[in-house]
């Protein structure tokens, strides 16, 4: 086991190796130029020039990839060409938000999928089964912001129960947190509760058709005791794939949450910073994300071996 | 586990509580010393010798102060200056400061930090022609400086308070030692608000907090000129990605102020009794073509001319903002609202543009069908828009138009290619200036034709440069509208920019936010303004 994490651990350096390298590439070799940027839209060529010389825009390219990667590398990630702060700095600031929504939207959809799901399997067929194919296509198919401005509509503007948008750290009280999280996580969590609610579903049906849960019901399991003890067990693999897929998307996926309910969280950082072309701050995320994306994965696989003993590594 | 009727009642009132609960935390909380909201875009960069972002001007006015403030008339008048004389020849000039100033970081501001700041302001093309003019920028004492010229210069207090670009912020004098290329990263002005380090989040929200210790001059406020009383203790500013939840912040009273709503929106602020929908500017944005004057087929003047009859602003206005209330035409080179606005050479424009007349000057030009890229900044709606539109129009009268889609940063950059287009070069791009900055020839970039010296397009008129160079050493405003009027007959013959119309932005603010002061500069400074 402990050599598989280890193996693990260093192909999940070399693929954040490789995705440096690519985005390095990528996001140079895209036209755009932060100096212009920085200059502003009505700046005379000589300005514009004068800013890129102070960035050290006009190093060749093997320079600028040679002093970026040995920066990197001892985790000095730079300084955002336009913010004049430290990327690390600006990442803490905006990586609150985002795991807030990201993890409350997770706790959301995991909880009312995985009911959902199971409800939907043990009444296969019925009211509950059917409300949830019906869930499942609106989840799926209405986008975040559609829903996002008509709750803001519903619960901010017409009701006043609920803030509009905003972020309130969570050091400054959890009530105000709280409040400013439900609508994002609401309008959030329906597409994952709907797919994490299929996937158990699916998972639960074939496990609850094994001769093993007929005997359990023969010998006076609980339906409680059966659902969770027995069923839910043995469906848990494939459930924990998709929570585990679920977080990772999430994680660069809230872009568009953030937007809708003005959040300032790491993917308002990112797309702001593309649009700037600010190169560090690009090159830090994409790399911090590629590196969460990976140890989800690694957690997701050792999570396999929990949930069922045959796995080992 | 059983599901009975109750068990879902004792679930709802559950859940009911909890979903108010946060509510009533937000009533507690919002009672007492409240600051004013402002969604506003938060500058990308600060030192505003090193940017002409639109951003910049709001932040920089209240964190900085300059030695003349344009009045509401657009006339210069003393801010940080407090007596000034020019000596008999008009060479000698020289400022005493104001009583009561100081930095951010509690000490004086003196002459030097004055100096200093002019000094570097001589290295942006906003001080060029002072600097060009000027022999010595020197201290007399503590309070006391001498600009001296090499020859008069009639415009130069007009010059020392031109805020159309790169305007004469004074900084301190360690800050402004630096030079234009090497941005100021620190936030210390001698203005009525200071900008709140802690509470900065780059991208996303600014706190400026007021400077108690500013004295603000005795006289009203006007415009950038007279009392810049701080009325409110703190201010935030919050960038809002999205203008929808902006107006809905507005409306449920989380935000104050909204700079610019959409044009589409009017309709729900208009409808709503707490809110106001107020053009303070009394101006507005002018949106152009520009054409690469160096390349085919723009390089022909009658191409050129071609789009200048083929324009037709009321359409272009209809799809950069359809409130035909807050639209109209621009015919003359100084906009529709500055001291040098006027009529000469304008036949061209015709309500609804004369494509008979562009399909005859195109042929005169000998166009045979050259590929003409037009630069299509689809992350800026109303350029974008009006690309379209332009292609669309452009196809009609049998141009080989071609839309090069990118972003804004994808089209700064292209601009800057002389090359032709299939090296990677361009014909058109569309972009725009306030109405105000139209007025002054010697600041606006888009407003020179010295060939490949100036703004991407690079037109060039000997004739028109003669002129231009003739304004600053005009001395009365009547002598210069009657050069303006010269400059802009040789403007439309050339036509290297094509204007497509004007569209004022009114702001939008709750009914309890008075006091707001608006500049023809596009700018809303945050003195004077109060809540409640």
């Amino acid at each position: 086991m402990v050599y598989y994490i280890l193996r693990r651990l260093i192909s999940a350096i070399v693929v954040m190796a490789m995705v440096g390298i690519f985005i390095f590439l990528l996001i140079r070799l895209t036209p755009g130029d932060p100096a212009a940027i920085i200059a502003g839209p009505t700046a005379s060529e000589q300005m514009v020039a004068s800013v890129r010389e102070q960035l050290g825009l006009n190093e060749p390219l093997p320079v600028q990839f040679g002093q970026w990667a040995q920066n990197t590398l001892r985790g000095d990630f730079g300084t955002s060409v336009f913010a004049g702060r430290p990327v690390v700095q600006l990442m803490k600031q905006r990586m609150e938000p985002t795991l807030s929504v990201a993890l409350l939207t997770l706790f959301v959809s995991v909880v009312g999928g995985v009911t959902f799901g199971i409800l939907a399997a043990w009444r296969a067929g019925g009211f509950v089964d059917r409300a949830l194919t019906v869930f499942s296509a609106l989840g799926y198919s209405l986008p975040v912001f559609v829903v996002g401005y008509f709750l803001i509509y519903v619960f901010a503007i017409h009701t006043r129960l609920l803030p509009v948008q905003g972020y309130v750290p969570i050091g400054q009280g959890l009530g105000p947190w709280f409040a400013h999280l439900i609508l994002p996580t609401v309008a959030l969590s329906l597409p994952y509760i709907a797919f994490i609610a299929r996937i158990a579903r699916a998972s639960m049906l074939e496990v609850l058709s094994e001769d093993y849960m007929r005997t359990a019901a023969a010998k006076g399991a609980s339906p409680y005791s059966m659902l969770y003890r027995h069923a839910l067990k043995n469906a848990g693999a494939p459930i924990v794939t998709v929570i585990g897929l679920s977080f990772a998307y999430l994680i660069g996926g809230v872009v568009l949450t953030e937007t809708v309910f003005n959040i300032p969280g790491i993917g308002r950082l990112v797309v702001d910073a593309i649009n700037n072309r600010d190169y560090p701050v690009i090159q830090s995320v994409l790399i911090v994300i590629s590196g969460i994306y990976v140890l989800i994965n690694l957690a997701v696989d050792l999570a396999y071996t929990l949930i069922d003993p045959r796995i080992r590594y | 586990m059983k599901i009975s009727r109750r068990n879902v009642m004792k679930a709802s009132m559950t859940i009911g509580a909890a979903a108010s609960f946060p509510s009533l935390l937000r009533a507690q909380a919002s009672t007492g010393g409240e600051p004013v909201k402002w969604s506003h875009g938060v500058p990308q960069a600060f030192d505003p010798y090193t940017t002409t972002d639109v951003d910049i001007g709001d932040y920089a006015f209240g964190v900085y102060d300059m030695l003349f403030g344009l009045d509401s008339k657009l006339v210069p008048q003393p801010q940080m200056i407090g007596d000034w004389s020019a000596s008999a020849d008009k060479r000698t000039y020289t400022f005493q400061l104001r009583d009561g100033l100081s930095w951010h970081d509690h000490t004086k501001v003196t002459a030097a930090d004055c100096v200093a700041s002019i000094r570097r302001w001589f290295q942006t093309p906003g001080g060029s022609l002072v600097q060009q003019r000027a022999q010595d920028v020197s201290m007399k004492d503590d309070k006391t400086f001498v600009i001296t010229l090499k020859e008069p210069l009639g415009l130069l207090i007009d010059q020392l308070a031109q805020v159309s670009t790169y305007p004469l912020f004074i900084m301190r004098e360690k800050d402004a030692d630096r030079p234009p290329s090497e941005a100021v990263i620190t936030h210390i002005g001698s203005g009525p608000f200071k900008f709140n380090e802690e509470l900065f989040v780059p991208g996303a929200n600014i706190t400026f907090d007021k400077f108690e210790e500013y004295v603000p001059r005795s006289e009203a406020p006007d415009g950038l000129a007279g009392g810049k009383i701080a009325r409110v203790s703190r201010v935030i500013w919050n960038d809002f990605p999205d203008q929808q939840t902006a107006v809905s912040a507005l409306q449920a009273g989380e935000i104050d102020f909204l700079g610019a709503p959409p044009a589409d929106l009017y309709p729900v602020i208009e409808s709503d009794p707490s809110l106001v929908l107020e053009d303070l500017f009394k101006s507005g944005y002018n949106y152009f073509l520009r054409m690469n004057c160096l390349q085919k087929p723009f390089n022909n003047v009658k191409a050129r001319q071609a789009m200048l009859h083929l324009i037709n602003q009321e359409a272009f206005l209809r799809v950069i903002n359809p409130s035909p209330q807050y639209s109209r035409p621009v015919k003359s080179l100084f906009g529709t609202g500055t001291a040098y606005t006027n009529d000469a050479n304008t036949d061209w424009y015709k309500e609804g543009g004369d494509p008979e007349a562009a399909k005859q000057l195109l042929a005169e030009a000998g166009y045979a069908g050259e590929k003409v890229v037009i630069l299509d900044p689809t992350d800026w709606g109303e350029a974008h828009n009006a690309s379209l539109l332009l292609a669309s129009e452009m196809r009609k009268i049998g141009i080989n138009a071609e839309l090069a889609s990118t972003d804004w940063a994808g089209l700064v950059t292209r601009r800057a290619k002389k090359v032709s287009v299939d090296e990677g070069g361009w014909s058109i791009f569309i972009s725009s200036a306030t109405d105000f900055q139209f007025g002054d020839p010697t600041t606006a970039a888009w407003m020179a034709m010295n060939g490949e010296e100036s703004w991407f397009g690079w037109p060039e008129s000997a004739e028109y440069e003669a002129l231009r160079a003739k304004w600053p050493d005009v001395e009365t405003l009547e002598e210069r509208q009657v050069l303006a009027r010269e400059m802009q007959q040789v403007w439309w013959n050339y036509a290297s920019l094509i204007s497509l119309g004007q569209v004022v932005s009114p702001v939008a603010h709750r009914k309890d936010l008075t006091g707001l002061v608006g500049l023809k500069t596009g700018n809303v400074p945050m003195w004077n303004m109060q809540k409640g």
